[in-house]
């Protein structure tokens, strides 16, 4: 059987790229992209602990269903704001979205 | 006696119903101040055949112990243990109280129908009622009280109506300040007899006036000390009394408070002839009588500091009197010299004396000023340098005016001859000589002062022809007032007659009504009324031919003693005095509180913490750059942040 630690590190390297994409990308379509990374990293989480500590119940099987699926609605809600962003600005990099200040 | 909580009662509705409706009614609700006043008359009326019928039942001495009357819950806390924190809205009756109500009533109704002519045309005629109904509510309150804190009350709301009164026309200066000056200068008295009731309420447990006696007869006062001030076995009491005429001092003008009273004069003259005569300034003399049980068992220094103050403004205002030139003030000094021989009755110890000398001494007193009010609506003058010759032109005023004069100075037989002789008799028998010798030359400065008045006013020529010229008598509701109390001040003073007090169905003479230890018979000294007769009329005589004519013999004496006159003239320079301890102590001391308050308590303890938050937030709005990823990064090393210190602390 493979080792828990495996899936551990499996999804901090993928928390990890996501965050660095977070941070370091301009455009907002790749920021979700990212967001999506870090999302599918904690869903392993859930999985692998899932199975090896607690294989009789579901609780965190069901849960990465749940990440996925509010995944998907959030991602169809983001778009459409980053939609909107790129028809007002003509642009879909976040810095340029920088109005709301002192 | 159970209505007894009417007599207040009324004009306190009264007051209420004009300063809700007053200015929707005709003539300003005048005629409902009248009746409420008439109304409390008819219902002491009715009181008073109660009382009397207990006292032929019962005799003095029950009733006096009884003291009829009815009591509410007004306040009660409670103040855990079994203690409990109550304020009653009682009411009591006691030969002290119906002297004082038939004087403060009497009077009252007089003024207020002097004042329907006095004021009218007035533009806030309205509320002058308005005033005067609560100023008899709470006269009446004050006399009537059970307990010394409602006491308190009725003296504190009679206290703002005098200032309301005497700033009655605000739009002049100098009547503005007159009030405040009487505010002020009342309530350091005031303060004085908050602490004395503290004091006996600490002690006693108790508000409640013949309960307080009862503490003090069973000794409650005995040994009680004040923050180890060592105030020896009856200190505590002594202080406490001592407190309580520093209340009387300010309210009845004693000195060194009396320099409000003659500034009192700013207001319109029928006030100055109901408050500032008869019935306000007495309060303080009255409530002396009312405590004097405690004076009595308190230390005899306490008696003889009331004698000093009472004599030393004896003299001083008689002086003051005899150089003042507005017609008014000498009046006003007359009054300051009458409450400080009601006060040296009292500290002779005899309530007696007090009672029956304030009893006259309002009729007298508010005649004359009624009469000097007359004077001035007929010439608008008051100025006695300014007047004159005026017996010719309202022959009615002068007659009265001469005898309410007549009874001031205290020639026999007017009411001022019988209660002077009490007061002297008292002086006589419980005074040194000192005392009894300045109080008899005190009558002969009255003489002199009051004859200045009377002649430079009324008789000889009119020095102003113009204010003479229209002078005349006041119409029939400004004279007709003057009638009844030019009566009473005619006769008033038989009352001390055991025969005239039975015939009117008291137990007897004002003497065996009204007494602090037992009834006293009047007892008349024909040495004394000799000697006081001698020295008053002497001091008739003297003031005419001092100022008789064109008063040369007077004016060579001010320019001989121009010092003397100059001192008297400035009011022994005591206001002078006043106004340079307020100007430079006061004053002073208030800018360095105010240059604290500003600078440090404001600028540095309030501005500063504030200021620190606005600046704070400047900066740190600096943070809000609006750039997504500038978030980002903040929450991503907020949340390692977080994990670190988890890390480290939990696991």
């Amino acid at each position: 059987m493979i080792p828990i630690n495996n899936f551990l590190i499996l999804s901090t390297i993928l928390f990890s790229l996501g965050m660095y994409g977070v941070l370091a990308r301009r455009s907002a379509v790749l920021i979700l992209m990212s967001v999506e990374l870090m999302l599918q990293a904690v869903s392993i989480n859930f999985i692998a602990f899932a199975v090896y500590l607690f294989p009789e119940a579901f609780t965190g099987i069901i849960f990465a269903v749940f990440v996925i699926t509010i995944a998907a609605a959030e991602v169809g809600l983001a778009l459409a704001i980053v939609l909107r962003l790129f028809r007002n600005k003509g642009t879909a990099n976040v810095d340029e979205a920088d109005i709301m200040r002192w | 006696m159970s209505e007894a909580y009417l007599i207040p009662g009324i004009p306190a509705a009264a007051c209420v119903l004009l300063l809700l409706a007053g200015k929707y009614l005709p003539r300003g609700g005048d005629f409902i101040a009248i009746a409420a006043i008439m109304a409390s008359l008819v219902v002491f009326g009715f009181v008073l055949v109660d009382a009397l019928d207990v006292i032929n039942a019962d005799g003095i001495e029950g009733f006096s112990k009884s003291g009829g009357g009815r009591s509410w819950e007004w306040i009660s806390f409670d103040l855990g243990g079994d203690r409990r924190f109550e304020i009653d809205l009682g009411f009591h009756v006691d030969p002290l109280a119906i002297v004082m109500v038939a004087v403060v009533a009497f009077v009252a109704l007089m003024v207020q129908i002097y004042s329907v002519g006095y004021m009218r045309g007035d533009p806030r005629y309205g509320w002058y009622f308005t005033v005067m109904s609560l100023f008899a509510a709470s006269m009446l309150l004050l006399v009537l009280a059970d307990n010394l804190l409602l006491l308190y009350a009725g003296w504190e709301v009679v206290g703002f109506c005098s200032f309301l009164l005497i700033g009655f026309w605000w739009e002049k200066q100098s009547a503005a300040e007159a009030a405040k000056k009487a505010f002020v200068t009342t309530r350091v008295g005031d303060v004085g007899f908050l602490i004395g009731i503290i004091l006996l309420y600490a002690q006693a447990g108790t508000f409640d006036i013949s309960e307080l006696f009862e503490a003090a007869e069973a000794g409650d006062f005995r040994n009680a000390d004040l923050g180890g001030l060592g105030l020896g076995s009856n200190g505590y009491l002594t202080l406490a009394v001592l407190c309580l005429f520093a209340g009387a001092v300010g309210k009845s003008g004693q000195f060194p408070l009396h320099v409000w009273l003659p500034d009192a004069m700013e207001g319109p003259t029928p006030v100055s002839a109901l408050i500032h005569a008869a019935t306000m300034v007495v309060a303080g003399v009255y409530m002396v009588a009312r405590m004097f049980p405690l004076f009595d068992l308190a230390d005899p220094i306490a008696l003889d500091i009331v004698t000093v103050l009472g004599l030393i403004t004896v003299v001083m205002a008689a002086l003051m009197g005899l150089a003042a030139t507005d017609i008014k003030r000498v009046i006003a000094y007359s009054t300051l010299n009458s409450l400080g021989l009601m006060f040296v009755a009292l500290g002779s110890g005899s309530v007696t004396a007090a009672m029956i000398y304030l009893f006259v001494h309002a009729f007298f007193k508010s005649l004359l000023f009624l009469g000097s009010g007359s004077v001035i609506h007929a010439t608008e003058h008051q100025d006695i340098n300014e007047l004159g010759g005026l017996a010719r032109k309202m022959p009615v005023t002068a007659a009265v005016f001469t005898l309410g004069a007549l009874a001031m100075v205290g020639i026999f037989p007017f009411s001022g001859f019988w209660a002077k002789d009490e007061i002297l008799h008292a002086v006589d028998s419980h005074q040194g000589l000192a005392v009894y010798a300045i109080t008899l030359l005190s009558l002969f400065i009255t003489g002199l002062y009051i004859t200045r008045l009377v002649i430079r006013t009324f008789f000889f020529q009119s020095r102003n022809q113009e204010a003479a010229h229209h002078a005349h008598d006041a119409e029939p509701l400004m004279t007709l007032p003057l009638l009844p109390l030019a009566l009473l001040a005619v006769i008033g003073g038989f009352v001390v007659f055991s025969g005239v007090g039975e015939a009117l169905g008291f137990p007897g003479g004002f003497g065996e009504f009204v007494f602090s230890h037992e009834p006293e018979e009047f007892d008349f000294a024909i040495d004394i009324a000799i000697l006081s007769t001698l020295l008053g009329g002497g001091g008739v005589v003297a003031g005419y031919i001092f100022w008789s004519g064109d008063a040369a013999p007077a004016k060579r004496l001010g320019e001989m003693f121009r010092p003397v006159y100059l001192l008297l003239y400035n009011r022994f320079y005591i206001d002078a005095f006043y106004q340079w301890v307020i100007n430079n102590l006061i004053l002073a001391l208030g800018k360095t509180v105010a240059w604290f308050d500003r600078k440090i308590v404001n600028d540095t303890g309030i501005n500063g913490p504030g200021g620190l938050a606005v600046f704070a937030g400047y900066g740190l709005k600096l943070l809000e750059s609006g750039k997504l990823p500038n978030y980002a990064l903040a929450i991503s090393v907020g949340v390692i942040v977080i994990a670190i210190v988890f890390l480290l602390v939990v696991v």
